[in-house]
């Protein structure tokens, strides 16, 4: 599975119909499960291993793990959003357990939790 | 009863991608009176090719370069064939385009007299990570109107015009009717017409955006837009498994390829078109002859490069393709030490690294009124890359503008009309409500990748096709439209992915009727004809072309003439 959802970590982004992960996803692969509040990868066979999802995630909920077939799941990588946004810094962990950081410039523009869909009528809630 | 929502618009934009952002900028920028509405299949934000980023602009006139000198190296890395006036309009604004960019905010690495820092004769260099989502909030800004999660199932017509499309809402299910004055196409090329080279969940670890089905091709086939190009199909070269951009090694770290035995065998075996530097399809072509030979694996050789340099590759991936990284991590690769594997995808139709697409006019018309294409939709100019879908934006947006200033009233199409489209949108719903053995899209999915995979030049022949297998892939392929009639879609997601084979067998009928038409072998490995081995200047040195009749279905192929305007031996840079 390339990309996961740690449901421990994932809160749903509180009342937000559509997280943002769910959002970013351009293959429309993420939904939320609005009984327990979480959002999960529904279709792993259709991700591309783009990432979008990972950056936008505000509780760095999600992993990106090798699909099995390529080699180890043990080795990680994972971004973090500088608070300025002007850069990413990306943590990497090879198979040995050896740590690497790279740090790149970027502009990551603001995201909301939660956003109208044109024309519907479900609700939009922004609260934290 | 299916909820319908109609919209108003002067200008609509298929697809809020590279093109379609630019393209909503500069009408607004350019003619502020027009509303420009743009049809998004995902979230503008993050959707198509450039979800994941991008490391570098691979069309740029760095310095000492100009239109023309441009113009003769795309002619010369495509084989001597291209459209020269679509290439050299696009070049002409290439810089225009990304001082645009530069000042919404993207990072370009420039030296310290202020220039861009090249990575190869026509690439800069950017930290492009976040390039869509800045290209998405220029064409907010800017005031387009953008619908996300709408998937368009086609375009509207009367008579020769184009008067709007109709999709509808992955999200609250409705149907979108959008009238319009212009209709720009800008959805992007298409990827999943052959087996990808993974399988499980990796099927979708292609290189070009599995998201990207062809719909805006299958749209204009279905409306009778004069099409080109097809055959010249794009094989890339690869890393292996992670399916990752080679130039990011090939250019950034000086990395020649190698066999197994260590050779160079660009250089032995094509040093007289280039060698590493051979046109395009040759340096996919030339690892494909070393495998099926048997001297693979095929390698780019990066032994010995610095572990700065090391760190300034890991970085550039990951501003692009993270998974390349992981790969290496995850497989305790150091590609200081180890040369780095590289294998070819599956076949793409993307007329932004080839010239597959729309025919259009300098001012990027489509052969339908009212209808403009640009990016990796349009034909006729290769090379494209991001830079080239921005500058192929700005031209159709300036051409709607001025165009719909001369136009008096709007046309609208029938009830009737919308009414059949809305049937066949929703489809796949009515018929998973009433069947009880109906087609799932992937079954579909599999079925017409088979037939593509292994009788119009897949992979597994080595790229390679003659008349005969064309002939049962036509035969083969026929089948497919009646069993679209027994498509099923149990939600919204489902039928857009239902939607997202139908157009592709669209596509795919129109390339095979294209393969079969051109009968030399002008681009090895794109589009290599066992039974016509040459390139032959003398008969096809001319654009094969196709229109599908609207009424009979109908594929009908015909010939364009080739004009230079370039001077000089198009077979050198």
């Amino acid at each position: 599975m390339p990309v996961w959802i740690d449901p421990d970590k994932c809160n749903g982004c509180h009342s937000s119909r559509q997280p943002p992960c769910l959002r970013m996803c351009p293959g429309d692969l993420i939904v939320k499960d609005h009984s327990v509040n979480k959002a999960y990868l529904k279709y792993p066979e259709d991700c591309w291993d783009c990432l979008p999802c990972i950056k936008v995630c505000p509780e760095e909920a999600i992993e990106f793990h090798l699909s099995y077939q390529f080699g180890s799941r043990e080795a990680t990588l994972a971004p973090h959003i500088h608070k300025d946004r002007d850069f990413i810094t990306w943590d990497a962990v090879d198979v040995r357990g050896k740590k690497e950081t790279f740090t790149i410039r970027t502009k990551v523009m603001k995201i909301a939790l939660d956003e109208q869909v044109e024309d519907s009528e479900q609700g939009l809630d922004f609260s934290i | 009863m299916i909820e319908r929502q109609t919209i108003e618009t002067d200008i609509l934009i298929i697809g809020g991608g590279t093109a379609g952002c630019m393209a909503a900028v500069e009408v607004k920028e350019k003619f502020p009176q027009y509303k420009v509405t743009i049809l998004e299949k995902a979230h503008i934000d993050r959707s198509g090719c450039l979800a994941g980023g991008m490391n570098a602009i691979n069309a740029y006139l760095n310095k000492g370069e100009t239109p023309e000198s441009f113009v003769r190296y795309v002619r010369s890395d495509s084989c001597g064939l291209i459209r020269e006036d679509l290439v050299k309009s696009m070049s002409e604004l290439f810089e225009y385009c990304v001082k645009k960019v530069e000042k919404w905010g993207l990072p370009i690495l420039s030296d310290e007299n202020g220039d861009y820092v090249p990575r190869g004769r026509w690439n800069i260099k950017i930290n492009g990570e976040s390039l869509k989502p800045i290209l998405a909030k220029a064409a907010r800004s800017a005031g387009a109107k953008v619908y996300n999660w709408i998937t368009v199932t086609n375009l509207l017509t009367e008579g020769e015009r184009v008067t709007g499309a109709v999709g509808f809402s992955l999200r609250n299910g409705k149907l979108y009717v959008v009238n319009a004055k212009a209709v720009l196409i800008a959805t992007g090329g298409a990827a999943g017409l052959y087996r990808p080279n993974n399988a499980g969940d990796a099927s979708h670890k292609t290189w070009y955006s599995p998201y990207n089905t062809g719909a805006g091709y299958a749209m204009g086939i279905r409306a009778g837009a004069e099409m080109t190009s097809y055959e010249m199909r794009y094989v890339a070269l690869r890393t292996k498994d992670a399916i990752a951009p080679t130039g990011t090694i090939a250019l950034g770290a000086g990395a020649p390829q190698v066999n197994a035995k260590g050779e160079r065998f660009m250089v032995s075996r094509y040093a007289d078109i280039g060698g590493d530097g051979a046109p395009t399809p040759y340096r996919a072509h030339g690892p494909i002859q070393e495998i099926k030979a048997g001297r693979g694996p095929v390698y780019l050789d990066t032994r010995g490069i610095s572990a700065e340099k090391v760190t300034d590759l890991k970085k550039a991936y990951l501003d692009m393709y993270p998974s390349q990284v992981l790969y290496w991590l995850a497989n305790d690769i150091d590609p200081g030490a180890e040369p780095v594997e590289v294998q070819t995808t599956e076949p793409y139709i993307v007329g932004g690294h080839c010239q597959s697409g729309y025919w259009v006019d300098v001012d990027r018309r489509t052969t339908l009124k009212g209808l403009y294409a640009a990016g990796d939709v349009a034909g006729g100019a290769p090379f494209k890359f991001v830079s080239g879908c921005w500058a192929e934006g700005v031209l159709a947006a300036r051409a709607m503008g001025s165009d719909i200033e001369r136009m008096e009233e709007k046309v609208l199409v029938s009830e009737e009309r919308i009414a059949a489209e809305e049937r066949r949108a929703f489809g796949p719903f009515e018929n998973h409500a009433k069947m009880k053995h109906g087609i799932k899209s992937s079954e579909l999915e599999s079925r017409l990748q088979k037939i593509m995979e292994q009788y119009a030049g897949g992979a597994s022949t080595y790229y390679e096709m003659n008349e005969e297998m064309l002939a049962i892939a036509r035969k083969k392929l026929a089948d497919l439209p009646q069993e679209v009639s027994g498509l099923v879609a149990e939600d919204l997601h489902q039928l857009m992915k239902a939607h997202e084979v139908i157009d592709r067998i669209d596509v795919a009928q129109v390339l095979v009727e294209h393969m079969a038409y051109r009968k030399e072998t002008r681009w090895p490995t794109y589009h290599t004809r066992t039974d016509y081995p040459e390139r032959d200047d003398v008969n096809w040195l001319k654009f094969v072309n196709s229109v599908r009749d609207p009424q009979s279905g109908k594929i009908v192929l015909m010939t364009r003439p080739y004009e230079q305007l370039v001077p000089g031996d198009r077979y050198k840079p």
